[in-house]
């Protein structure tokens, strides 16, 4: 691992040449910051990982069976398992895939669950992202650097090679194809994750495009190149959020969206990845119910804990919270991004009453959370020194016919010594993820 | 079903453009169907030179006709004619499950609540009130009373809470504030696009889901709606029964006109 830790430079050096960059807007400009890299890899041995395996495979399969009842037949709703009002009221519910079936009926082809391991060792779920988890190209792109600047690292240590990521990827693509190459539908240079999209359209063989190279015509999708010849498209790996995905379906401002996109989706003739109305299913207050989900769907229980969470929305809950409220964490269900995060012992005491008032008007708005004391991993400071920092882990599960959990994933770490936010939008860095393979 | 009317409707909707536009895409939704309310007859709908038109269905059962139309142009025109026969009942029985209405419970950011509305909305004392019909009538008539008819106080973004800030907006914003009061009240309704005897342009009021039986209630007018009226379109809110949605290459300014007449045929 010295070979890693003395490479540690260059391969920031290497990877901001590549333009591994995270895109910031704040007060109204865009900047581009560095993804910062530490050397130190977290290390996931593989017993422990099999578990995870297990645990994420069993979530995500569940996720996709909610997402195909809730837009289906609504049973879960029937049932009384989870209340009408939270799906209905959950932002990412979309009316217009309400009876739209996708592709062989997956509706999150690709999921990244973050995790955080606890003191006691247990990995606690804290989010299922189900709409366009980003960050698979970090982890693959510093494995390849540092096989490069240290391969004796990679012999010595019996690491699992993570560099499959694109296989899985292109094997999601074309099992949901409709016949037509697969693309990959970017925002565009300004958008955050514009590394990621160029980097996987790369890795995979898809072809990377805005929504100004895509035109659809009677209800089919054509890649338009440079000689302007029409290619059919069979499956669009969108980086763009469903809001802006179809201006003529979704929000009608949108100019990156391609108009009428939503319409050949819902007849069957091309493939979005992941299905739009996904929202639904990883909206933080779904999140609460999705331990009962497994219980519903499969009958079992489920193997990967959630952090213990409470919905003011049940009166219970709304006491537990107001009496412990300094303990806990509130959580805004609307918000992403590590934004409308409150720790409920930093508000002073006039907040604190807003507050508090606001949460009676509308409790179906936050969650609350235990504070979960986590496992600190070490990073390299400024001067080289071993610090510990708080790190969690987004864990990549792709499903095709079958669900697979990528061996390795994107563990984001908070430069802040005082931060519990490891978000990259709001400045982490991250580290490569090493899981053993005995 | 009796029908005792026979209404001729034409719908026309004129845009220009300063200039050619290319690349023009767009969805538009204005088809009468029909229930158990009305009979819809010989619908005839004309849209200017688009080549070929598609057509699907939304999740609310509104038919949407869309295209593209990618040589130059400075005009788009679409025509929509037909007779609807409407007869005496006031309601709609209602058959399917609950569970697919539960969605026209909650809020949408058209009808959220503010601070105004919640007033507004306990000012009425609808407890008071034996059931769901009884409320609903009663908002209307509040509405109908305090809400002032202005057009070109609020726009088409406008919210309900915004209108009844202002305190006057078109049947939009009386509709959407209609609608947020039974929300509040857990009254499952939906906001209706449509036409109404005499007047020159689209129309919008709320149905109400009431004791098994979908009305329509028209605060604009202070009217249950009746045979005078005809209905189009159905949605949570405004947002969900756009009339025509698009987007075009090109520098221009578009200037668009919606007439809308109906006549009594009726012998």
């Amino acid at each position: 691992m010295d070979g890693l830790i003395k490479h540690s430079k260059t391969i920031n050096k290497l990877l901001s040449r590549y333009g591994v960059k995270f895109g910031i807007y704040k007060n109204g400009e865009f900047k581009e910051q560095l993804f910062p890299f530490d050397p130190i890899p977290r290390i996931i041995d593989y017993n422990e990982f099999s578990n995870l395996e297990k645990g994420l495979i069993q979530r995500v399969q569940v996720l996709n069976c909610f997402l195909a009842d809730v837009y289906g037949k609504k049973q879960i709703i029937k049932d009384g398992v989870i209340p009408e009002e939270f799906i209905y009221s959950a932002k990412g519910f979309l009316p217009p895939c309400d009876g739209v079936f996708p592709q062989k009926g997956i509706y999150s082809h690709i999921s990244g669950i973050d995790l955080v391991q606890a003191k006691d060792n247990n990995w606690y779920v804290l989010e299922d992202n189900l709409r366009v988890p980003s960050g698979a190209s970090y982890p693959m792109i510093a494995r390849e650097l540092q096989r490069r600047s240290a391969p004796e690292t990679f012999m010595e240590h019996r690491i699992i090679d993570n560099r499959n990521y694109a296989d899985l990827l292109k094997e999601v693509m074309d099992y949901v194809n409709t016949g037509g190459i697969n693309v990959i539908l970017s925002p565009g240079r300004y958008n955050a994750a514009f590394f990621e999209h160029s980097y996987l359209a790369e890795k995979t063989g898809a072809v990377l495009t805005t929504g100004n190279d895509i035109v659809c015509e009677n209800d089919k999708v054509f890649y338009i190149d440079y000689d302007g010849n029409k290619q059919r498209i069979g499956a669009v790996y969108r980086r763009i959020s469903d809001e802006f995905l179809d201006p003529m379906t979704f929000n009608e401002e949108s100019l990156i969206g391609i108009p009428h996109l939503f319409e050949a989706y819902k007849k069957g003739n091309v493939a979005l990845l992941n299905a739009p109305g996904n929202g639904v299913a990883d909206d933080k207050g779904i999140y609460y119910f999705v331990p009962k989900m497994i219980r519903y769907y499969l009958g079992e229980d489920s193997i990967l804990q959630n952090a213990p969470t409470y919905l003011p929305y049940y009166k219970k809950d709304m006491k537990y919270v107001l009496d412990n409220f300094d303990n806990l964490v509130i959580k805004d269900v609307a918000e992403a991004g590590g934004y409308g995060v409150i720790f409920g012992s930093s508000l002073s005491k006039d907040k604190k009453a807003d507050f508090i008032d606001l949460l009676k008007n509308e409790p179906r708005r936050f969650i609350a959370q235990e504070v979960i004391d986590f496992y600190d991993l070490d990073i390299l400071d400024e001067k080289g020194e071993r610090v510990p920092r708080k790190a969690d882990l987004r864990a990549f599960v792709l499903t095709d016919g079958k669900t697979k959990v990528w061996p390795s994933g994107l563990t984001r770490f908070s430069r802040n010594p005082d931060s519990f936010i490891v978000n990259s939008s709001q400045g982490g860095g991250f580290k490569d993820t090493w899981v053993l393979s005995r | 079903m009796i029908f005792i009317r026979n209404l001729k409707f034409c719908y026309t909707l004129n845009a220009e453009y300063s200039g050619d536009i290319t690349h023009h895409n767009f969805s538009f939704m204005f088809s009468p169907h029909d229930t158990n309310r009305q009979r819809i007859e010989n619908l005839n709908i004309e849209i200017a030179d688009c080549p070929k038109l598609n057509i699907t269905r939304d999740n609310f059962k509104n038919k949407r006709y869309y295209g593209l139309i990618d040589k130059p142009h400075n005009k788009f025109s679409i025509k929509v004619t037909g007779n609807a026969l409407t007869g005496l009942d006031i309601y709609e029985e209602y058959t399917s499950e609950p569970v697919e209405y539960s969605l026209l419970k909650v809020q949408t950011s058209l009808t959220l609540p503010g601070l105004k509305l919640r007033e507004y909305h306990n000012g009425m004392e609808l407890d008071k009130l034996e059931n769901d019909y009884e409320k609903a009538l009663h908002i209307m008539h509040t509405i109908y009373y305090t809400f002032k008819y202005a057009s070109g106080a609020t726009v088409v973004h406008s919210s309900a809470e915004e209108a009844l800030r202002l305190g006057m907006g078109v049947c939009q914003d009386y509709a959407h504030i209609m609608l947020s009061v039974l929300r509040m009240e857990n009254i499952p309704c939906r906001y209706v696009v449509g036409m109404m005897l005499g007047e020159g342009a689209s129309h919008a009021w709320a149905e109400v889901l009431c004791n098994g039986y979908w009305y329509g209630f028209d605060p604009t007018n202070n009217k249950l709606v009746n045979d005078e009226y005809i209905r189009v379109s159905a949605g949570r809110d405004s947002s969900d029964c756009s009339v025509i949605r698009g987007n075009f290459y090109g520098l221009a300014n578009q200037r668009q006109k919606e007439i809308v007449s109906v006549e009594d045929i009726s012998n």
